[in-house]
Parts: structure tokens; C-alpha cells; sequence
């Protein structure tokens, strides 16, 4: 296999893990824990904050499980790519980071390959030559991988919220829903959006759609959640549709199937082990 | 009508019926695709097939051109037998030939044929052969002390290619694993020292024609940093230490090393077979991996091979006995050496390059006793189940030179990868 083929592969397999699937890659939600950067927020700040820690809650489970996301590109209309990844996902007791194994699953010249994402300790992984290249965080954000933190980024650890109002939007199904609209602005360093716009159903925390923007203040991606079913106890979005801000003709359509809570031991997220995990 | 289309007519439908109402951009449109289509896969894969053909015109050295055509399979089962118990097995066949079929060669490479036993969630056991690959580095692999003469079928001086398609070795591993690291026993025994040329020969004398043994062992010792460290041994070898340690610099670069060193004669006394005292030798390969906004990754790599030859004793080589040379130049390649003490390595990938799902790789080796060059480029575009590509490649230096001594200079390749 070529590194051009590790590239694509990893930044796929990124797109999908470290930021594409709101199940997998965001934090996990600590409810009362300090917020980074925050001193004492003023009440309507800590009720902004509550809100936004109660949808990061709807997208990710409180412990560790899988599922399978199916990732379908489409440029003009015209769909251009579609991968299939098993995922394994557990929260770090320390930092509330998931930390997830993943296997792809399609396409076919890339079935088996994986990746370990553990903090910043980023490893992709080929069984025919038992190579691991460790990654920069960086190159998670190539690619695909750039919409990961639309929908994947646990976003009360990561960002201030403001409640700006209450607005009737459109879901990604076009039903309407009366919201909770969250200004967020970046708390942490490392984020990959400065800003952000997030709408959230006020009758069940359901995060409807959010916008990711730059520091310029340019429009970077606008992401739907949507097909909520009920999964591991709760309703969850089933789908995230995410358009592209700079072209709008770029659409990622993710949807999650196969949830289940999974035991996965701490040994088992090093490089070490990667030639061994093996999903159910 | 075909469901592209219709999925286009209803992409333009939609957004034209959300400019003509003054929705926000083209949401609605976006909204209306359909989605994924393929079923989502319960259970893991358990085979794999790619078939490959390629095309190749090299230029020859004296101004002749040769036409060379191959096909491959490469094959892979990796399945459960029952709880706690899996089977892999991989393997790979070439087929090559000369524009007549009356010259066709045929190399089949038993990679991996191994059983595995999970006694416990962090406690397992191979049995088999196993390619047990280790290291970090791109261009060379020090601490890789199982690639000697593991190479039976050279498809490609990628050393992507050269990672993968090579045999395995006959072992037995254990490995406990434990939430900060893990600890890995190997135990290769000597089984006939009788190598094969044969096609489809296991060649199992090529891998195991001595006893050989590996422990490696991991530690996280502090946040994203978990250094690898190894002992490895043998029949007719001291022992060898080596080492793997990456590092973040920042949120774009990854730096590595890998180093290994123990007690040895020389690259030159062990091919020729010469006495010679043994003494500390050192190998090496470090370097820095740096990617952009622009799916551009660039890694600059140093290697050293502290058992080859330095410039000196290179040029009096080269320049001295062919046959004595000739055996050098076997030996280093059959161990996966550079012939030389230090070279640089310089790899580049570039994805969508200009147009979505065009690859750019390309490499450049450089020796740094004779200079001489080895480019590589190889343009790749891919889709759902196959993949086109050009490959080009150069020797840059004298006939003498490490690089340049190749017969062939220009040479072109075009692969068609189909994926099963």
C-alpha cells in the first residue's frame, strides 16, 4: 500500500473519529466538572453552559461502547465517496477525552486497517505490513477529517456558551423546533473553530444544528443533526449531515448504526495493541 | 433512469426551490440527498484480495529499452476459530514476464500463517509465522531485526511495498499488555538453513535458518510519550538494543527516532565472510514528519548504518574487486542495509492533489558518500474498487555509485489495483 493510501485512509478514518462522529470522538460529559478557562460564570453563562452540557450529553454515552458510521461524500449532488468504520470508544476517568480504536470496514482496499486515537497519541495501523505511523493532530483535520469537530468536539469542555435567544428553526427531517440558540466562543487553545452557533431543542436538549466558524468570522461548516432514535438509553441523532462552508456543493452525510455497549480495557488503547483488537 | 440522476435532478430541484424562497445557502438541498447506501457491516471481514498489473519501460543504461509485464494477487484471511482463537493467514503471488510468455517467472511469498490465542482480555499467544514488524521509521527500519532476507519478490523500492510484501517468520510470541504498556516475547527457532528459489516455496530456510530471539517492551512514562525499548539475539550474534520513541512537536510535526546497536563485525566482513573482531555498532534512522493545511506531508529522515561502509572504504569497494563488490551490494540488500554509513531520506505525499482522489507520493534518497540519488514519483488516482497509477522512477549518479549502479535509469510503470 502507497503512503498517499495511509493518507487518504488516516484522514478518513480521522474525519469519521476524531471529529466526525458525534458519538465517538467527543468528550465525554462530566456533569459538574469546572469548565476550562471559565472563572465563576454569571448565572445566564452557567445556565448557557448547562444547556450546552446537557445536548453534549444526547450525543455521547456515558460509557464505553461501539457502533458503525457510514460516511457518504457528495460534490454537487453527485455522491463521490462512501466509507464504512467499526468503532470502539471509551472516555479517559481523567481528561472525560474519548479514546477510540477503529477499524475500517469499507472500501475494500482499506478493510482491517485501524486507528488509535488516544489523546494526542495518534497511530494508524496496516495488518499486511504491521506498520504503525504515528500521526500529527494536525493531519486528523485533512481531508474529511476537517469536519470532525463540527459535530464531534464536546463542546461545553471546549467553549463558553452565551444564550443569544429562542428561535423556531428547521431540523434536517425540515420539522421545526422552538430552540435554545448558544453563542459559543473558544475557552481552549487547541480548538479547531473559534465560534460557534448552536441550536438546541428547549424541550429535550436535542441539538438541532450548529455553525463552525473561523476566527475571520467565515462560515467554515453548518452541521444537522437529525434521525433521532432511541440508542443505549437514549434518544441520539442517528445522522449528521454536515455542508461545507466554504463550498456548499460538499456534503458529508454520516450516519450510525450498530450501537452497543462495549467493554474495552485501558490495555487495549496503546499502539501495542493494535495488531491485536479485533471487533465483535 | 438511473438513481445519479435522479438524485441530480432532485439536488437542482431543491436548490432551486430554496433560492426562489430565500432559504440560507443550500441547506435544503444538501437535505435532500439520500444518504448512505451500503449496508453497515455487523461483523468484521475476514478476506481480502487485491490483483494488481503493471506495465513497466525502463530505459536501459547503454541506451536500450526493456518492457517487463507483471500480475499479483495478494490475499489475506484473518478469521475467529472460536473464542479467543484466531487464524491468519496472507500470502501473495507475482507473475512476470517480458512481452513473451516464455519468459514468465513466477515468486509466490508465504507472509503470515499463524494461529492466535487470547487467554485473557491482555494476555495473548502467536503461534506460526508472524511478520513481526517493528520500528517507526519511513525509510529505514534499524529495529526491525526480523527483515533480513525476508524480501523474496522486490515489486517496488517503495518501502511501503517492501514492508508488505515480504515473509514472515516461523515464531512463537507472547505479549502482556497492561492499561500504561506492554511486554512482548519472541522465540524463532533455527528450522533448516536450506533457503528455496523455488515459486511456491514457503522458503521457510530464508527466515529460520537460525535461532533468534525478541523481547520489546513499552512504557508510557508520561502524557503521549511512551518510548519502546528492545533486546534482540541470536545464534552467531551478540545481543542488540534498540529503541522507538515519537514525539509531538506541536500540532503539525511528529519527530521520531530509531536506534539499535550491539556488538558486530562489519556489513563488508559479514558478506565477504572475513575475520573480524566484533565491536559497538550503531544504526540509526531519525526524523521529522511536518503536514500542512494543503494535504501536503513532508518527512525529512537521516539514516545511519554504523556496520556499513564509510566513504573511504566505500570508494576503495566500488572501485576495487567487482565480484567483492558485487557480493556487498547482494548482502546489504538481502539484510535491508544501506550499503553506505549515512544516507537522507526525503518523502513527500500529497492528497487530492489538483482534483479530488488524485495522490501524489514521492520519495528521494540520497547517499551521502557518493551522492548519487534515487527518485521516485507516483501519481494515484483511486476509486471505489480500483486504482490507476503512474509510476516513475530514476538513478541519479555514476555506474560505480550506490544509486546510480542500477542498470536501469528512466523507468515507468503503469498499475492498475483492483481491490476484492
Amino acid at each position: 500500500m502507497s503512503s498517499l493510501q495511509w493518507r487518504a485512509l488516516r484522514n478518513t478514518v480521522l474525519a469519521a473519529l476524531l471529529g466526525l462522529l458525534p458519538l465517538v470522538t467527543a468528550q465525554a460529559v462530566t456533569p459538574g466538572a469546572p469548565q476550562p478557562g471559565a472563572g465563576q460564570p454569571e448565572p445566564s453563562e452557567a445556565e448557557a453552559q448547562k444547556i450546552l452540557a446537557a445536548s453534549d450529553a444526547v450525543r455521547n454515552p456515558s460509557h464505553s461502547f461501539g457502533l458503525t458510521n457510514t460516511m457518504t461524500e457528495y460534490r454537487h449532488g453527485r455522491q463521490t465517496d462512501v466509507s464504512t468504520l467499526q468503532i470502539y470508544a471509551k472516555a479517559d476517568g481523567n481528561s472525560g477525552q474519548y479514546r477510540n480504536l477503529i477499524r475500517f470496514v469499507a472500501p475494500a482496499r482499506d478493510v482491517n486497517k485501524l486507528m488509535l486515537k488516544n489523546g494526542n497519541d495518534l497511530w494508524f495501523y496496516d495488518p499486511s505490513s504491521q506498520a504503525s505511523v504515528r500521526i500529527s493532530p494536525r493531519q486528523r483535520l485533512l481531508g474529511q477529517a476537517a469536519n470532525g469537530d463540527v459535530v464531534t468536539v464536546n463542546f461545553s469542555r471546549d467553549y463558553r456558551a452565551r444564550l443569544v435567544g429562542e428561535e423556531d428553526i428547521d431540523d434536517g427531517d425540515r420539522i421545526s423546533h422552538h430552540c435554545h440558540k448558544l453563542a459559543l466562543t473558544a475557552a481552549a487553545n487547541d480548538v479547531t473553530y473559534d465560534s460557534l452557533e448552536i441550536w438546541i431543542d428547549a424541550s429535550n436538549s436535542h441539538p438541532i444544528k450548529a455553525r463552525f466558524y473561523a476566527e475571520s468570522g467565515q462560515l467554515l461548516k453548518t452541521a444537522y443533526y437529525r434521525h433521532y432514535e432511541r440508542q443505549l438509553e437514549v434518544e441520539r441523532p442517528t445522522e449528521t449531515v454536515i455542508i461545507d462552508g466554504l463550498d456548499h456543493q460538499w456534503v458529508t452525510i454520516m450516519r450510525y448504526t450498530d450501537y452497543a455497549w462495549r467493554d474495552v480495557p485501558d490495555s487495549w488503547l496503546q499502539r501495542d495493541y493494535l495488531a491485536r483488537f479485533r471487533p465483535e | 433512469m438511473g438513481r445519479g440522476l435522479w438524485t441530480l435532478l432532485l439536488w437542482s430541484a431543491a436548490a432551486g426551490a430554496a433560492g426562489a424562497a430565500g432559504m440560507e445557502e443550500d441547506d435544503s438541498a444538501a437535505l435532500a440527498l439520500p444518504g448512505a447506501q451500503v449496508a453497515p457491516a455487523t461483523s468484521a471481514r475476514t478476506t481480502s484480495l487485491t490483483l494488481e498489473g503493471v506495465e513497466t519501460a525502463a530505459a536501459q543504461d547503454h541506451g536500450s529499452e526493456q518492457e517487463a509485464q507483471r500480475v499479483s494477487a495478494d490475499a489475506r484471511y484473518d478469521s475467529a476459530l472460536a473464542a479467543g482463537w484466531r487464524a491468519i493467514v496472507a500470502a501473495r503471488l507475482d507473475a512476470e514476464w517480458a512481452n513473451r510468455f516464455d519468459t514468465l517467472q513466477e515468486i509466490g511469498t508465504l507472509k503470515e500463517a499463524y494461529l492466535s490465542w487470547q487467554l485473557q482480555p491482555s494476555l495473548l499467544l502467536d503461534a506460526g509465522r508472524i511478520n513481526g514488524r517493528q520500528g517507526v521509521a519511513y525509510g529505514y527500519n534499524p529495529t526491525d531485526f526480523f527483515r533480513t532476507d525476508a524480501v523474496r519478490s522486490i515489486v517496488s523500492i517503495d518501502p511501503n511495498s517492501l514492508r508488505d510484501n515480504r515473509l514472515g517468520t516461523v515464531m512463537l510470541r507472547g505479549q502482556q499488555l497492561w492499561d500504561s504498556g506492554a511486554l512482548s516475547v519472541v522465540y524463532a527457532p533455527r528450522l533448516t538453513d536450506h533457503a528455496s528459489a523455488a515459486p511456491m516455496d514457503p522458503d521457510i530456510g530464508a527466515t529460520n535458518a537460525r535461532g533468534r530471539w525478541l523481547v520489546s517492551f513499552s512504557q508510557r512514562i508520561a502524557t503521549d510519550w511512551t518510548p519502546q525499548w528492545l533486546a534482540f539475539g541470536g545464534e552467531g550474534q551478540e545481543p542488540q538494543l534498540g529503541a522507538n520513541l515519537t514525539a509531538l512537536l506541536g500540532q503539525s510535526m511528529v519527530a521520531y527516532a530509531e536506534v539499535s546497536g550491539g556488538r558486530s563485525s562489519s556489513l563488508w566482513a559479514q558478506a565477504l565472510d572475513l575475520p573480524q573482531s566484533d565491536s559497538w555498532r550503531s544504526r540509526a534512522a531519525t526524523g521529522l514528519t511536518y503536514s500542512t493545511a494543503s494535504k501536503l506531508s513532508l518527512t525529512l529522515e537521516y539514516e545511519y548504518n554504523g556496520a556499513g561502509l564509510g566513504t573511504i572504504a566505500w570508494d576503495a569497494a566500488r572501485f576495487g574487486t567487482l565480484p567483492r563488490y558485487g557480493r556487498y551490494r547482494e548482502y546489504a540488500l538481502a539484510q535491508q542495509d544501506p550499503a553506505t554509513r549515512s544516507n537522507l531520506f526525503l518523502y513527500a505525499t500529497w492528497q487530492d492533489l489538483v482534483v479530488q482522489h488524485l495522490d501524489l507520493s514521492a520519495f528521494l534518497r540520497q547517499d551521502l558518500a557518493d551522492h548519487s540519488r534515487l527518485p521516485y514519483v507516483e501519481l494515484r488516482r483511486h476509486w471505489t474498487a480500483f486504482d490507476l497509477a503512474l509510476r516513475w522512477q530514476d538513478a541519479w549518479g555514476d555506474s560505480k555509485s550506490d544509486y546510480g549502479a542500477s542498470p536501469q535509469r528512466q523507468t515507468w510503470q503503469f498499475v492498475i489495483d483492483y481491490y476484492l
